[in-house]
């Protein structure tokens, strides 16, 4: 249980989730955003924003711009940048 | 009984050992079916088939991956661009020198009320583009050509074909089933609107994986629809990449062993095999055009041919020569038509076929040598 709780405490300041249109482009934006020191994780798409049965991105809002010109200096395609804060602490 | 084995054009072996490593890591401890669930096994498949879509694009000198598209085989790869493509009324050109998996669908549009234009290739095997060019019409809506006959070993010269077909606004699929992972290839460069290769050739994976590259998404209808991950709450089909051609649960564990054939070819280089196998290709004519009675096709020339070399020895059918090399001498071949009898009407070798030898990154020049003297020693035996 404790390790649960550590586990979401530590999203918790990620209070941004990045949809997109398959997982495809979630993977790779994954990759190339943690090569980029930025911390995210990849979480079971939101239903309330996320068409997809796969997965989103959770990160960190306050650094959106950064996020957003390096998905698409590397052409990674994401539907929409969204503000979601954890439902649940 | 020790094995040479000559048959690469077919499928490669051996492949490298990293590629059952990875696939008996993904079947051991990973499972998981990518972009499906929101998991960590079905992540980590996720990330395995985005691995191998990365170094592909890597290997093809392509910046966005998202291009490379996974089938099951070459085969299936051409199908989804000649059926996705061409509707009734269309012209379409094609070479003598293709594989059936490019006429079988071919002659089926034909029936569908296509035009289907076949430009005669060389007695090696070589497309004279200058034919090719003055076949395209207003109505052309699609090149394909090989790059390497699968008989010949011919190589076609992509490049200017492609330019060729950029001018005139006709979109260019090329066959690279038997030169993707053997002839260096850049698709940013070549005027290509489509490559299709298959994964368990020169590129070193298993059987069951293709690659198709495919330039931009438009004008291309799927062969197959269904569930992809992805806008699970339409009832149509996807149209972004990779998600519009590829429905349903991918092969992960054949594609994930495809990203360590892959890998290998990075670090060793493409350009390093092709100068292999053409030193091979070398050798093995050296020894077989010295006085000798054997028969070599093709353009015997290692600047314009991949490692295949079609052989005959007159006065013994190529079906007993592929016998008697398997059972005396543990050479395998493959004997016949190759699933391309066009290509052997062009090179007069229907409908008895040819013995068609076939090396790769991991044949020795000692199994060179060894199976070049033994066709000498076959022949002088008649």
């Amino acid at each position: 249980m404790f390790g649960k709780k550590k586990k979401k405490k530590d999203l918790l300041p990620l209070e941004g989730v990045i949809t997109f249109f398959g997982s495809h482009n979630a993977l790779r934006a994954e990759r190339i955003l943690k090569e980029n020191d930025y911390t995210v994780a990849l979480i079971p798409g939101p239903r309330a924003i996320s068409p997809n049965c796969g997965v989103a991105l959770r990160f960190d809002y306050t650094k959106m711009q950064g996020i957003e010109i390096l998905l698409l200096e590397k052409q990674v395609k994401y539907e929409a940048f969204h503000h979601y804060p954890l439902q649940t602490g | 009984m020790k094995v040479r084995y000559f048959d690469n054009a077919a499928t490669s072996w051996p492949k490298p050992k990293k590629v059952l490593k990875k696939m008996a890591y993904y079947f051991d401890s990973c499972g998981g079916n990518p972009g499906r669930s929101g998991h960590r096994r079905s992540i980590e498949a996720g990330r395995m088939i985005l691995e191998t879509r990365e170094l592909a694009a890597e290997l093809f000198h392509l910046a966005d991956p998202s291009h490379i598209l996974f089938t099951k085989n070459a085969t299936e790869a051409l199908n989804t661009v000649i059926m996705g493509t061409c509707r009734k009324g269309d012209h379409i050109i094609t070479t003598s020198m293709e594989h059936n998996s490019v006429l079988r669908p071919l002659s089926f549009l034909k029936e569908q009320g296509c035009e289907v234009e076949i430009i005669p290739a060389s007695k090696t095997g070589r497309v004279d583009q200058r034919l090719l060019e003055k076949a395209v019409r207003k109505n052309t809506r699609l090149v394909i050509c090989t790059h390497g006959s699968n008989v010949t070993g011919a190589v076609n010269e992509i490049e200017s074909i492609g330019t060729i077909c950029r001018k005139a606004g006709v979109r260019f699929l090329v066959d690279a089933a038997q030169t993707a992972g053997v002839i260096p290839l850049n698709f940013s460069e070549l005027s290509a609107d489509f490559v299709a290769a298959a994964g368990h050739k020169g590129l070193l994976g298993p059987q069951g994986t293709g690659v198709l590259y495919v330039r931009d998404n438009e004008n291309i209808v799927p062969l197959t629809r269904g569930g992809t991950g992805s806008l699970s709450d339409r009832e149509i089909q996807p149209d972004f990449l990779p998600d519009k051609l590829e429905s349903g649960t991918l092969n992960v564990i054949g594609i994930a062993g495809l990203g360590e054939g892959i890998r290998f070819l990075l670090e060793r280089g493409v350009d390093q095999v092709w100068e292999y196998e053409g030193r091979l290709l070398d050798l093995f004519l050296d020894i077989l055009t010295e006085n000798s009675s054997i028969q070599c096709f093709g353009p015997l020339d290692k600047r314009f041919q991949t490692g295949v070399l079609s052989i005959r020895i007159p006065g013994i059918s190529p079906s007993e020569i592929g016998e008697c090399l398997d059972r005396e001498y543990g050479i395998l071949t493959r004997i016949g038509l190759h699933c391309a009898p066009a290509a052997h009407r062009t090179i007069g070798t229907f409908p008895e076929g040819t013995v068609r030898l076939s090396w790769g990154s991991f044949t020795r020049e000692k199994d060179i040598l060894y199976t070049a003297k033994t066709l000498k020693r076959i022949a002088r035996s008649l």
